[in-house]
C-alpha cells in the first residue's frame, strides 16, 4: 500500500519536473546566444565527479534495502567488513554521498554567482537554478528521509516489517531523484 | 497485476511513437520534451506493476474462478486518527507565507515544521504505541 502511494507520488513528482525540463527547452529555443554565452563557465568535470557519485550512492542505498529484506538491520561483523554490514551502515554511506553531492552543487553554485550567473541575471541563470535547485531540494529531502528510517530503526525494539517498507519506500525516492538528475545533467552539462 | 501494468505499458508505447513524430511535424521543444517525460511517466507505473507481478502470487482479482472471501485479510496499517498531517500542512503555510511577508516566517515555519514531520515520522514509535 504505502510502495503503491509512493509510486504514484513520483509519477506527479515526474510531471514536476516535466515542467522544469519544458522549460529549460522552451527558453533555449527562444534565446539560444545565452547558451552560447553563458554554458562555457560550467564546470563538467567537477559536476560529472558529482554525478558519479550521486549514482553510486544509488548503488548503496540498494545494497541497503537488500539487507532491509533479509531483515538486518545492523552489521554482522566489524565496522570495515563491508560485505556483512546491514540496513543501517548502507543507508549512513548513502546519506554522506548525497550530502557531498550537495556540498559540491553549493560549491558550484558559489563559483557560477562568482561569474555573474544568478537567477536574476539572465533566463539562462533562472532555469539553470530553477532546475537544478528544485533537484537539489529533492536530495536533501531524501536525506532527511534517510535520517528518519535510521531513527525507526532505532526507535523500535526489533525490526519491523513496516521499518522495512519505509527503507524500501525511501530507495525508490532515492533512485527516481538520481534518474532525473541524470537527466539534467546530460540536459545541462553534456547538450551545451 | 500483468493487465495492469500492461494498461501502462500500452500508454508508454503510445507516447514513445507520439513524441518523435510529433517532434518532426512542429519542430517545439516544449510539447516534445512534455512527451518524452509522460512516456517516462507511465514507463515508471508499468515497470512497478510488472516487476511486481513477477514477484508476487497471482491476486483474486487475477484468477477468473476466485471467491469473494479470498480477498479478505490485512491490507495494510492504517493510523485511525492523527493531528500531526494538519501541523505539517500550517507549517509549510508559514514557509509559504514567509515567501510573501518576509523570510524570518520561513524560519520559524521550517523550526515548528521539523518538529511536526518528527512528530508525525515517529507518532506510533513512542508513548503508549512504542514497540
Amino acid at each position: 500500500m504505502v510502495s503503491v502511494g509512493t509510486i504514484v507520488w513520483l509519477a506527479s513528482e515526474l510531471m514536476f519536473f516535466a515542467a522544469l525540463f519544458a522549460s529549460y527547452y522552451t527558453i533555449r529555443a527562444v534565446v539560444p546566444q545565452l547558451w552560447a554565452q553563458d554554458t562555457p563557465k560550467l564546470d563538467v568535470p567537477f559536476a560529472s565527479v558529482n554525478t558519479t557519485v550521486l549514482v553510486l550512492s544509488s548503488v548503496s542505498c540498494q545494497l541497503g534495502v537488500f539487507a532491509a529484506e533479509r531483515g538486518q538491520v545492523g552489521r554482522a561483523g566489524r565496522l570495515f567488513e563491508v560485505g556483512k554490514w546491514g540496513l543501517r551502515e548502507w543507508f549512513v554511506l548513502t546519506y554522506v554521498m548525497g550530502a557531498f553531492f550537495i556540498g559540491g552543487q553549493a560549491k558550484e553554485y558559489a563559483g557560477m554567482i562568482h561569474d555573474g550567473i544568478t537567477i536574476p541575471s539572465s533566463p539562462y541563470g533562472s532555469i539553470f537554478y530553477l532546475a537544478t535547485g528544485f533537484h537539489g531540494l529533492h536530495v536533501t529531502g531524501g536525506l532527511i528521509a534517510f535520517l528518519f528510517v535510521l531513527g525507526r530503526t532505532f526507535m523500535a525494539k526489533h525490526f519491523t516489517h513496516e521499518q522495512a517498507v519505509t527503507a524500501i519506500v525511501v530507495s525508490y525516492y532515492w533512485h527516481f531523484v538520481d534518474i532525473v538528475w541524470i537527466g539534467l545533467f546530460a540536459t545541462i552539462y553534456l547538450l551545451q | 497485476m500483468r493487465i495492469e501494468a500492461w494498461v501502462f505499458g500500452i500508454n508508454a508505447i503510445f507516447f514513445a511513437l507520439v513524441g518523435p513524430i510529433y517532434w518532426y511535424m512542429s519542430g517545439d521543444p516544449t510539447g516534445t520534451a512534455a512527451l518524452i517525460m509522460t512516456t517516462l511517466l507511465a514507463l515508471l507505473v508499468a515497470f512497478y506493476l510488472g516487476f511486481h507481478a513477477k514477484k508476487m502470487d497471482s491476486r483474486p482479482e487475477d484468477r477468473k474462478e476466485a471467491e469473494v472471501y479470498e480477498g479478505t485479510g490485512e491490507i495494510g496499517f492504517f493510523p485511525p486518527y492523527s493531528w500531526w498531517p494538519l501541523w505539517c500542512g500550517l507549517c509549510v503555510t508559514t514557509i509559504a507565507l514567509g515567501i510573501v511577508i518576509g523570510w524570518w516566517l520561513v524560519i520559524i515555519g521550517f523550526g515548528a515544521g521539523s518538529i511536526a514531520l518528527i512528530g508525525w515520522v515517529f507518532e506510533f514509535y513512542r508513548g503508549e504505541h512504542a514497540h
